[in-house]
């Protein structure tokens, strides 16, 4: 492996070692002053940061419902592939849909002219109107290929907040049994040119998440 | 003075008279300000949230040896290979090498920092191999074949019109200034690097060490593509980029976005643990994290400056800077630039050569009252100039002036005999035709500015008329 032909590893530890031998320990009191206000209403707060960071969020009751919404959603969007993470979740929701040409994640990455990807999430995040993905969401490309991500959830997936939402993933083992997880804020940007918002830089250009009130 | 230094007052004196260029980083920058001033108001204590983060660096930093193993036993677990560089020809060896043995023709890359340090481009392009830089503002820098100017904000320099002219020729037929439509140039044009690329490279905010995960922030998505696409991931980083927990990046990820560009949070935060599982429809077959030294591992042993290691790469302390404000990125003739670019600079690079970008400061402060992580900024700047006095870096007037100086303040009578002579001078000096001249001492002062009427009396005269002896 090319940690033991290299020595180099050992000469750098050593010398991070030798200068920080000396420093004396830095535990202290951890400190309870709250950073941000505890978010009540995290529906409330979901759609309006959604609102705010060009998220699309459409709240419906019931999962089947949900599925009607996916089939208006699709009808809007221009023929070719749709890319879906292969879960009997997704399944049901797309029967809805017609007849589409759909890509399941189980047959491989999403072609680069995907026109939708289709995907659940691992959680929602309220304080800051963010969909928390893993591989286990159809892969990587599934929420990035595409220039429109769709996300089905529920309400029983809304983490009040960053804290709540990286405390799921630890609890669920998301780290350990996926190779990555993304925590995504509204549709791909940028504003390098004269700092001028464009959506859609290099990721989808729209990012719409289904939310039911009912879990299924 | 050295080549360097000479560099720095030929460009900084340039680009502090361009005024079309002040114009667009003005612009740029009071963007900025209003949009951290909204992102601060969403936190209920941003100076807790200033001291925790600082907390979370120091703990990782102060034991950066177990961390760092610690994240390198996990990366392996997970199938990742790990490569301790100690200077940046090893890092680029490396890539190179790994790039070579994997018949590698393409290469795209997400903005780092760290791989312009060790300038990995031009060693990936001797060797035949192309690279496309994939931030929107990298990629224009790199068409202009210029560095970055500002190093969360590469292109903060340039018009939509230069923008769309560089397009029109290095492209070929865009005929829009849009920049929706500029944009969406790049993306058309960068699509196909992305899917033809066998390697991406991108940096790393952070390592976390209890989970073995590399953390990339971007807004575009470039860094997904470039970690997901190819067929070989290689994410390099500087050792001191490790933190101890994933949890710590909940409080790490709002406060870099809002430091860096005022948003609630970026629109993409990463985390890559390793190569594509076998259960996974995509993602690169190997994953390799290139963990940089080059000068880190001694900066670390000093203990007046080892915070200066905890820097996030956010940018606020550039943005607040009136000296980055007035000369730009580019006149530092460094990759860091701005009051950190100052301060690091030395340490990577040496004393001897950088030590004069550390005097290139007013020490007004607003570097420190910004920065996110509480990096005493100033006090550091000022410990650069120390030591460079100390090793004799400094040009014999400079110090013959300060001696003088510090004779004349010390005494009463002496202060009032230097300010009458000062002033006494000075009129002979302006009777004689010396003024802006070789022989007037003041002219690097006046070649620029309007020198103020000297009044007739001193103000120790004045208050004496005026409140009498005493
Ligand atoms: S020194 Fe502080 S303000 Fe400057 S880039 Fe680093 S973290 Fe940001």
């Amino acid at each position: 492996m090319a940690q033991v032909e290299n020595p180099a590893r050992e000469r750098i530890l050593a010398r991070i070692r030798a200068a920080t031998r000396s420093v004396p320990s830095s535990r202290t009191a951890p400190d309870a002053r709250p950073i941000f206000a505890p978010v009540s209403g995290p529906l409330e707060r979901f759609r309006a940061e959604c609102a705010a960071n060009a998220t699309e969020c459409i709240v419906v009751e019931t999962a089947s419902e949900r599925g009607r919404a996916l089939a208006d959603l699709l009808g809007g969007i221009p023929e070719g592939e749709i890319f879906a993470q292969d879960s009997p979740k997704v399944r049901r929701a797309l029967a809805l849909s017609g007849t589409r040409q759909i890509r399941w994640s189980s047959e491989g990455a999403p072609s680069e002219n995907s026109q939708a990807g289709v995907t659940l999430a691992e959680a929602l995040v309220a304080q800051t109107g963010s969909v928390v993905v893993s591989t286990a969401c159809g892969g990587r490309g599934a929420s990035l290929v595409p220039p429109v991500h769709i996300v089905l959830a529920d309400t029983s997936q809304l983490a009040p907040d960053l804290p709540a939402a990286m405390e799921t993933i630890r609890r669920n083992g998301t780290l350990m049994a996926c190779s990555s997880v993304c925590v995504i804020t509204g549709p791909s940007r940028t504003a390098d040119i004269e700092k001028i918002l464009v959506l859609g830089a290099h990721g989808p250009r729209r990012l719409v998440v289904l939310i039911s009130r009912e879990s299924d | 003075m050295n080549a360097a230094a000479e560099a720095f007052l030929r460009e900084a004196a340039a680009t502090a008279a361009n005024g079309e260029l002040h114009q667009i980083v003005r612009k740029g920058v009071e963007h900025y300000d209003a949009a951290v001033e909204r992102g601060r108001a969403r936190f209920l204590d941003w100076e807790a949230a200033r001291q925790r983060c600082r907390k979370i660096k120091r703990e990782a930093i102060d034991r950066l040896d177990l961390y760092l193993e610690e994240f390198e036993r996990r990366v392996n677990e997970r199938g990742g290979h790990v490569f301790w560089a100690e200077t940046a020809e090893d890092a680029c060896r490396y890539v190179t090498d790994l790039a070579a043995r994997a018949g590698v023709r393409t290469v795209v890359k997400s903005k780092s920092m760290v791989s312009e340090e060790i300038r990995l481009n031009a060693a990936l392009e001797t060797r035949g191999i192309k690279v496309w830089e994939t931030d929107l503002g990298e990629f224009i820098v790199q068409l202009r074949e210029e560095p970055p100017f500002h190093i969360v904000t590469p292109a903060m320099h340039l018009t939509r019109r230069q923008i769309a002219a560089l397009f029109r020729e290095k492209l070929g037929g865009v005929q829009t200034e849009d920049p929706q439509e500029l944009t969406a140039v790049a993306r058309r044009e960068l699509r196909r690097a992305f899917f033809s690329a066998e390697m991406g490279v991108t940096g790393a905010n952070f390592l976390v060490a209890d989970s073995g995960a590399i953390a990339i922030t971007t807004n575009e998505g470039n860094a997904r593509l470039c970690s997901s696409l190819p067929r070989i991931h290689v994410a390099i980083a500087g050792i001191e980029k490790v933190i101890p927990r994933a949890e710590d990046l909940a409080l790490l990820w709002p406060v870099l976005a809002t430091a860096g560009t005022g948003q609630a949070i970026t629109c993409y935060n990463t985390l890559v643990t390793g190569p594509r599982t076998a259960s996974e429809p995509d993602g690169p077959e190997e994953f390799h994290v290139v963990l940089l030294d080059n000068g880190r591992s001694r900066l670390l042993a000093d203990p007046e400056q080892r915070e200066v290691l905890h820097c996030i790469r956010c940018g606020a302390c550039l943005n607040a800077c009136p000296v980055f404000r007035t000369i730009g990125g580019h006149a530092y003739g460094t990759i860091y630039s701005g009051p950190i670019g100052s301060v690091l600079t030395p340490h990577l690079r040496g004393l001897a050569e950088f030590q004069h970008l550390s005097f290139a400061s007013s020490l007004c402060g607003a570097c420190a009252v910004v920065c996110p992580v509480k990096i005493d900024l100033p006090r550091h700047l000022l410990q650069n100039r120390r030591n460079a006095i100390a090793a004799g870096l400094r040009p014999a007037q400079e110090r013959t002036g300060f001696r003088l100086w510090r004779w004349a303040m010390e005494n009463d009578r002496r202060f009032t005999m230097f300010g009458w002579a000062a002033r006494f001078g000075w009129k002979m000096a302006r009777r004689a035709g010396l003024a802006g001249t070789a022989l007037d001492p003041a002219r690097r002062w006046t070649k620029a500015r309007e020198m103020p009427e000297i009044p007739r009396h001193s103000f120790r005269a004045l208050w004496r008329k005026t409140h009498g002896a005493g």
